[in-house]
């Protein structure tokens, strides 16, 4: 059994920064691994040291800065990575679902996975879309909120996933394989990367493709999006007084907190 | 400084291992005195405890630079692990390079994967800075050797499951210093007192005593006479790693200071905006990266396998480092004010636990001695 795992580098913002138009300046980015597909990642590893899955693959849509993080799966435990970079993505400042979908499309169908791992969404922009839209184009199976996943099912060809709902709510479903789950923070603990795995991971293939290689032209990323603005929203803070005991302010918190959604069941 | 992929990945995965598993229970340890111990098994499952193995052992075998910044990285993190751990690497380090195929095959990929702890005796109550000068004897006795004596300031000591000993064998000859392999378990070997420490609380510190322990004579380490040339070869190493962390113990102090001038706000400002305050960091960051080209430099020396300038630069980074440390923590609780001198921020710990960097694995003035020495070819 194979299995896929979307993998995006994401950028995020330092405590002080400039948005200069629609985009922020590289000196105020740092990337990391998508904390939604790390889960993922983690994942696939188990269900290959379950003896489940055969090869893990990861693959990702990035320059090639982004390999420094996708090596990171790799020292994970993935076995090797595919890379899709083109000088038509270098240029656009967006890069929508259509355009993910479409390209993950095209690697899927080489790859020819049983299960696709993504994350429910990635940190940076957030679209919290490309799985589903991916699993809709290749006329997969998909569950999305995956935040169980019953290892044994998989190797019958069903997927029984525990999926969260608004609210608390979780629910059990099936789902027939080939699938795409989009995983949820929290379905496991992720690994840190061991010193041999990062060696290891020094000498594995991370195959860098093009547009062209994948048998797409520039016309198939071209964006149905317009990011028209950026910019960071007025704060204000609010700051509630308890009066009265310890016993007394911890109950006023309590009703607060509950007021505001934490801990409802 | 440029560093391979490898090395890159490597330092952000300690990083992060550090910030997310060490930090957070270093007040814990420290105030009670206790090694974390499931971060001990942590920091095997990321190999770190087979950074001086080689690799058909199953130990990462880190080239000195990644070794370096293995250390600051964890030092920034919690010094008391990051100590226990160089103190294990030499121990591996010195069976490694000096014990036979057989003993290699024993204790390596055990110790590799996290225990046996190892620890490494060389200090003696009335020998320290002149290790020479030690009483501890190992007779030979047929197939056996019996050890007498006593080993002091040892870390790991409750901890470690095997140590690597130096002794005499022939109590009259100061040139007989030889390097030995005894199990914990060895009858005749005991843990004597913990001490009761300034800083590196978390680490145990005990005395070892030996009691006619007998152990085989397949332990002896390196040939008789070649222990304290042996243990200055493993210790220049063993510099390099207490200068980085040195380095990373300084630049927690660095971090949380600048932190708090930013946040602190006196005379309707932050601290931060005074001259004085900001001349402060600008000069401890000046301490920092000095002393982190100075360790890196070393570790390069070392890896270009230059003995002689390894052992000089590696005192030299040792030495300035570590009084680096001292200088960076001690402003950093200024900065702080009272604050600084309460649990309440860690900077209290920082100062404490500098204080170490100068003394263990030879002291500044050891250490301006070797580089006066190298410096002068003399003798003195
Ligand atoms: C927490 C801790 C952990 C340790 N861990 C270990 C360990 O795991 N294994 C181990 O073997 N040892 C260990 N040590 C021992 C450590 O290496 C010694 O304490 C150190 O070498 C100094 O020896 P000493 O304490 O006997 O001091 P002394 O040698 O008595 O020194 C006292 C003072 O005299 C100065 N001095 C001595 N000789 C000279 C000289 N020739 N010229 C100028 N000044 C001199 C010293 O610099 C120092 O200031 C540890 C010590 C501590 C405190």
């Amino acid at each position: 059994m194979k299995v896929l795992v979307t993998v995006k580098e994401v950028a995020a913002v330092e405590d002080e920064f400039q948005i200069a138009g629609t985009s922020i300046d590289e000196t105020y980015l740092e990337y990391d691994l998508n904390e939604w597909d790390d889960y993922a990642v983690e994942e696939a590893v188990q269900l290959q040291e379950a003896g489940i899955a055969d090869e893990v693959v990861a693959v990702t849509i990035g320059p090639e800065r982004s390999e420094e993080t996708i090596r990171m799966a790799l020292a994970k435990g993935a076995d090797r990575a595919v890379r899709i970079w083109d000088d038509a993505l270098e240029g656009a400042d967006l890069l929508d679902v259509g355009a993910k979908t479409a390209i993950l499309e095209k690697v899927v169908e080489e790859e020819d996975p049983d299960i696709v791992l993504s994350g429910v969404q990635a940190d940076d922009d957030g679209f919290g879309a490309t799985g589903v839209s991916l699993a809709d184009a290749l006329g997969y199976e998909w569950a999305a909120v995956v935040n169980h996943l019953d290892q044994d099912s998989v190797e019958s060809g069903t997927a029984s996933v525990r999926r969260e709902l608004e609210g608390g709510v979780e629910e059990l479903t099936d789902v027939e394989l080939p699938a795409v789950l989009t995983i949820q923070t929290g379905i496991n603990e992720p690994r840190y990367a061991s010193l041999r795995g990062i060696r290891q991971a020094q000498r594995k293939e991370i195959a860098p493709k093009t547009l062209g290689d994948l048998g797409l032209d520039a016309a198939a990323v071209e964006n149905e999006l317009e990011l028209t603005d950026m910019y960071e929203p007025e704060t204000e803070s609010d700051a509630t007084y308890f009066e009265g005991g310890p016993d007394e302010a911890a109950g006023q918190l309590a009703d607060l907190l509950r007021e505001k959604g934490v801990g409802a069941q | 400084m440029n560093l391979s992929s490898e090395q890159a990945a490597v330092r952000d995965v300690v990083r992060e291992f550090a910030a997310e598993e060490l930090r957070p229970v270093a007040r814990e340890c420290d105030a009670e005195q206790t090694f974390p111990e499931d971060v001990w098994d942590g920091l095997a499952e990321l190999d770190l405890t087979g950074l001086t193995v080689p690799e058909e052992y199953g130990g990462y075998d880190a080239d000195p630079v990644t070794y370096a910044i293995i250390n600051e990285e964890l030092a920034h993190g919690m010094l008391a692990v990051a100590t226990a751990l160089s103190v294990h690497g030499l121990a591996t380090s010195c069976i490694d390079e000096f014990g036979t195929q057989d003993v290699r095959d024993e204790w390596l990929p055990e110790m590799v994967d996290g225990r046996p702890v190892g620890a490494f005796a060389l200090s003696e109550p009335e020998a320290g800075s002149n290790p020479a000068e030690m009483s501890t004897v190992a007779e030979h006795e047929g197939d056996e050797f019996v050890l007498n004596g006593k080993k002091q300031w040892i870390t790991n000591g409750r901890r470690a499951g095997v140590y690597v000993v130096f002794a005499k064998t022939d109590r009259d000859d100061p040139g007989s210093i030889t390097q030995f392999l005894v199990p914990a378990d060895t009858d005749g070997v005991s843990v004597g007192k913990k001490e009761d420490k300034l800083g590196l609380r978390a680490s145990d510190t005990t005395t070892l005593i030996f009691e006619d322990a007998r152990i085989p004579a397949k332990y002896q380490l390196t040939e008789e006479g070649r222990g304290l040339s042996a243990a200055f070869q493993i210790l220049t190493g063993g510099r390099i790693a207490i200068g980085a962390q040195s380095v990373g113990l300084a630049q927690a102090a660095l971090d949380a200071a600048v932190e708090y001038a930013q946040q602190r706000e006196q005379f309707e400002q932050p601290i931060a905006d005074f001259q004085a305050i900001r001349h402060k960091l600008a000069e401890m960051q000046t301490k920092v990266t000095a002393g982190r080209l100075l360790t890196r430099e070393a570790a390069q020396k070392k890896a270009a396998g230059a003995g002689m300038e390894t052992a000089f630069l590696a005192s030299q980074a040792k030495y300035f480092a570590s009084e680096a440390a001292m200088d960076v923590a001690n402003e950093a609780v200024q900065i702080h004010g009272g604050y600084g001198y309460t649990t309440d921020f860690p900077v209290e710990r920082f100062y404490r636990d500098a204080k170490i960097l100068t003394i263990y694995e030879g002291t500044t003035e050891i250490q301006k001695k070797i580089i006066a020495r190298h410096l002068l070819g003399d003798d003195a």
